[in-house]
C-alpha cells in the first residue's frame, strides 16, 4: 500500500513536472523528458506490481472476469507494449521490465505474441479489476462518461475525445494536462500553431487512453 | 530585468560596467606566496593546500552604484534563492574555461555574456601579484532568439566555451547556446592611426579644396583597447539542444553534439557541415537514449568520444566511415544489482565525459560518481569515485526538487593525477588518482577569509555529528557546483558556484 501510494505519488510529480517543462524558456528539453517519462513508467510498473501483489488472492476470479475486459476494451497499453517489446526493439530500452521480470511476468504473457502497433488497441488485461481505473483504461468508462475514479488515484482515468486536434510538440498531453489541471493552473499554455510530424493524431474512436499512457507517448513522441 | 549589453570595447583603465569593480581595483583577496607550485604527487589534493586567489561577486541588481567590495554574498545567494529574479538569473555562469596556456579564464553566463580573465603578467617590482586574474574582455556573445516555425524561445545561455589554440596575436573561441556556434575573435588595440588627409582627427570629412599638403598617417600608441567580433556564425544545423562542442587537435575542424547528432564543422564554412553521428530513431516512440557529452581525442583527430543518457560511452573513429554510427568502442559497466534502486536510470546518465591530456583516459561523471575509464578496456572502469553517496538514499526528494537532474561537469588537472567535480551546498571534491586521497572543499565566502588557507570539510552521514562537519540534512541544494576547470599546466582552478566565480591556487608550503 505504501509502495502504491509512492508510486503513485512519484507518477503526479512526474505528470506535473511534464507540463511545466513545457513552460520553460527554451522549450521542451528531450533529455529530462526522456528521463521523466523513464521515471513515470517505472512508477507506474511498481504500482501495477504493487497493485497485482495485493491482488493475487482474488486470481481465481479474474478469468470469470475477463470477459469484462474484453468487452471494454482494456488495455495494457505501454506495460505491456514496453515490457514485450516489438523484435525490433533490443530489451534494453525497458531495464525496468526484465528487471522487475518476476513481477511484471503476468502482465505481457496474454500480449505476447501480438505485433506492437496493431496491439494497443485490443488486449486483455489481467488486471480487470474496477479499483484499478485509474491506470489502466476503459472504454466503458469512456462510454459512459462517468466518473469512475479509482479510490486512490489522483490520476483522471479517462479522455474525453478531443474538439479540435491539439498542436504543438506534445499534442496529447496538452489536450490532457488542459483539461485536468486547467483549474489548479493559472497559465495556459501557449499552443504552438504547427504539430511536429512524430507525434500522431488520435483519432476518436480510439479507446480512451489512461492519462499515464498518453503522457508517456507522448513526451517519447517529441 | 535583463539588460543586453552590447559587445564592449573595455578600456583596462577604465570602471566596469558590468560588475560595477574599477577594472583596476580587480586586485585578489590574497596573493600566492611563491611561485606557483609545479605539479607533483607532493602537492596532490591530499597534503596541498588551496588558497583562494580570486573571488568575483556579481551583484543582485545591475546599478550603477559602485559595490563596496565586502558585500554580503549570504545575502546574495539567499535573495537570488527565494527572489528568482530574472536578472540575478542571467548572472549564472554557465561554463568555465581556461585556454591552452592557462593565461586566459573564459566564463560564460545565462544571460549571454563572455568574460574573459587574464593573468597578470609576472613583473619585478610586483613579484608577489603574479597568478591574479583581471577582467579582460567582456562581450554578449549569444542574445535570446526566437523560433518563429516551432514557436519556441531559444535561451541565450552559454552552454560551453572552447578555446582555439594560439596561433597569432589574438585570441580565438568558440562559445554556443542550444542552436548556435560562434567564433569570436579576441583582439587587443593599443595603436592608432593619426594625421589622415581626408579625415579630421574627430573623423569629420575635410573639404578637399582646404588640403594643401600631404602626409602619411603614422601609428600612435592609445590606451589598451580590448575588442571581441564575431568571426564566424554556425547555425540552422541543431534541431535539438547543443550540449557540448570540441575542438579538434587538428585545428581546422570541431564537432557540435546535440541530444541525438552531432556535426562536424569546418572553421572557414558556416553554411555546411556534416553530420557523423545520428542516434534519431525512425520512429521517436523508440527513443531510449540521448547524447549527452561529446569530445575530440586530444591527439588523435580521428577519434572522439561522446556519452550517453544510459550511462555508456562510444569511442568512434571517422575513418571508418562517414557517418559514425556504429562505434568502434563501446564503454559499459554492468550495473550493480544491489544499487538498483527506482532512479537507477536517471543517475546513470552520464553528464560529462573528458579526455586525458595523455589521451588515453577518459572520465565520465554521472550523478553520484566520477569513473575513469582505460580507452583499451572496455568492460569497466578502471577507477570509481564517489562524488557524495550519502545522497544515495535521497534520490526521491532530489527528483522532487529537481536536483536530480543537475549535470555536473568534471575536470583532470594538467597531469592527470588529480581529478576534480562539484557537488552541493557549494562543496566540489577533488581525487588523488595517485594517492587515492580525496578532499571536500567548499567556495562560499563566509569560509574564505583572504589568504586562509581552505579548511577541508566533510559531510556526516549519519549517527553523531562531529564539530565543524556538515550533516546531510543541513545541504544547500540551491548551491551548486556544476562548472569547475583547472590551469593546464599549474595548479590553479576555477569554481563556479550559482553567480559567483572563486579562484583558487595551490598553496606552496
Amino acid at each position: 500500500m505504501e509502495v502504491q501510494k509512492e508510486a503513485q505519488r512519484i507518477m503526479t510529480l512526474s505528470v506535473w513536472k511534464m507540463y511545466h517543462s513545457r513552460m520553460q524558456r527554451g522549450g521542451l528539453r528531450l533529455h529530462r523528458s526522456l528521463q521523466l517519462s523513464l521515471v513515470m513508467r517505472s512508477a507506474r510498473e511498481l504500482y501495477l506490481s504493487a497493485k497485482v501483489e495485493a491482488h493475487e488472492p482474488e486470481v481465481p476470479l479474474l478469468p470469470v472476469r475477463s470477459s469484462d475486459p474484453r468487452l471494454h476494451q482494456l488495455r495494457e497499453a505501454e506495460a505491456v507494449s514496453e515490457a514485450a517489446p516489438p523484435d525490433s526493439e533490443p530489451p534494453s530500452p525497458e531495464p525496468m521490465d526484465t528487471r522487475e521480470a518476476p513481477r511484471a511476468e503476468e502482465t505481457p504473457a496474454p500480449c505476447a505474441p501480438r505485433p506492437s502497433k496493431v496491439s494497443r488497441k485490443r488486449r486483455s488485461s489481467s488486471l480487470s479489476d474496477g479499483g484499478d481505473v485509474g491506470l489502466v483504461p476503459s472504454k466503458k468508462a469512456r462510454l459512459e462518461g462517468g466518473e469512475e475514479e479509482g479510490a486512490s488515484s489522483e490520476v483522471p482515468d479517462r479522455l474525453q475525445p478531443p474538439p479540435a486536434q491539439a498542436e504543438g510538440a506534445f499534442p496529447n498531453l496538452a489536450r490532457v494536462l488542459q483539461r485536468r489541471f486547467s483549474g489548479l493552473l493559472n497559465c495556459s499554455p501557449a499552443a504552438p500553431p504547427t504539430a511536429p510530424p512524430a507525434c500522431e493524431a488520435k483519432p476518436a474512436c480510439r479507446p480512451a487512453d489512461s492519462m499515464l499512457n498518453v503522457l508517456v507517448r507522448a513526451v517519447v513522441a517529441f | 530585468m535583463l539588460l543586453s549589453l552590447p559587445a564592449l570595447h573595455l578600456q583596462t583603465s577604465e570602471y566596469h560596467p558590468l560588475f560595477q569593480l574599477p577594472h583596476g581595483r580587480l586586485g585578489p583577496w590574497c596573493s600566492p606566496t611563491g611561485s606557483p607550485a609545479p605539479l607533483s604527487c607532493e602537492t596532490g589534493c591530499g597534503e596541498g593546500s588551496w588558497i583562494l586567489v580570486y573571488r568575483l561577486l556579481v551583484p543582485t541588481q545591475v546599478s550603477l552604484l559602485s559595490m563596496e567590495e565586502d558585500i554580503d554574498t549570504r545575502k546574495i545567494n539567499n535573495s537570488f534563492l527565494r527572489d528568482h529574479s530574472y536578472a540575478t538569473e542571467a548572472d549564472i555562469i554557465s561554463t568555465v574555461e581556461f585556454n591552452h596556456t592557462g593565461e586566459l579564464l573564459a566564463t560564460g553566463d545565462k544571460g549571454g555574456r563572455v568574460v574573459i580573465f587574464q593573468r597578470e603578467q609576472e613583473s619585478k617590482n610586483q613579484v608577489h601579484r603574479r597568478g591574479e586574474y583581471n577582467v579582460y574582455s567582456t562581450f554578449q556573445s549569444h542574445e535570446p532568439e526566437f523560433d518563429y516555425l516551432k514557436s519556441l524561445e531559444i535561451e541565450e545561455k552559454i552552454n560551453k566555451i572552447r578555446w582555439l589554440p594560439q596561433q597569432n596575436a589574438a585570441y580565438f573561441l568558440l562559445s554556443t547556446n542550444d542552436k548556435t556556434v560562434k567564433l569570436w575573435k579576441v583582439s587587443e588595440r593599443d595603436k592608432r592611426p593619426e594625421g589622415y588627409n581626408l579625415k579630421d582627427e574627430e573623423g569629420r570629412l575635410r573639404d578637399p579644396a582646404t588640403i594643401t599638403t600631404l602626409r602619411v598617417p603614422v601609428l600612435r600608441p592609445m590606451d589598451l583597447m580590448v575588442e571581441a567580433t564575431p568571426r564566424r556564425v554556425f547555425a540552422n544545423a541543431h534541431t535539438y539542444h547543443i550540449n557540448s562542442i570540441s575542438v579538434n587537435s587538428d585545428y581546422e575542424t570541431y564537432m557540435s553534439a546535440d541530444d541525438l547528432r552531432i556535426n562536424l564543422w569546418n572553421f572557414e564554412i558556416t553554411n555546411q557541415s556534416f553530420n557523423i553521428v545520428d542516434i534519431k530513431p525512425a520512429n521517436m516512440e523508440e527513443l531510449t537514449e540521448v547524447i549527452t557529452a561529446a569530445e575530440f581525442h586530444p591527439h588523435h583527430c580521428n577519434t572522439f568520444v561522446y556519452s550517453s543518457s544510459k550511462g555508456t560511452i562510444r569511442l568512434c573513429d571517422m575513418r571508418a566511415s562517414a557517418l559514425c554510427d556504429r562505434h568502434t568502442k563501446f564503454f559499459e559497466e554492468p550495473e550493480d544489482p544491489s544499487n538498483r534502486s527506482f532512479f537507477s536510470e536517471i543517475i546513470s546518465s552520464i553528464s560529462d565525459v573528458k579526455f586525458s591530456h595523455s589521451g588515453r583516459y577518459i572520465m565520465t561523471r554521472d550523478y553520484l560518481t566520477v569513473k575513469v575509464w582505460d580507452l583499451n578496456m572496455e568492460n569497466r572502469p578502471i577507477e570509481t569515485y564517489q562524488v557524495h553517496d550519502y545522497l544515495r538514499s535521497k534520490l526521491c526528494s532530489l527528483y522532487e526538487n529537481d536536483c536530480i537532474f543537475d549535470k555536473f561537469e568534471c575536470v583532470w588537472n594538467g597531469s592527470d593525477s588529480v581529478i576534480m567535480t562539484g557537488s552541493y551546498n557549494n562543496f566540489f571534491r577533488m581525487f588523488d588518482r595517485n594517492t587515492k586521497r580525496d578532499v571536500t572543499l567548499e567556495a562560499s565566502r563566509e569560509n574564505s577569509k583572504p589568504r586562509a588557507i581552505l579548511k577541508p570539510r566533510k559531510v556526516c552521514v549519519g549517527g553523531k555529528r562531529r564539530k565543524d562537519e556538515i550533516s546531510v540534512d543541513s545541504l544547500d541544494f540551491s548551491k551548486k557546483i556544476l562548472h569547475t576547470a583547472w590551469h593546464p599546466s599549474e595548479n590553479i582552478i576555477a569554481v563556479a558556484a550559482t553567480n559567483n566565480l572563486y579562484i583558487f591556487q595551490d598553496k606552496v608550503n
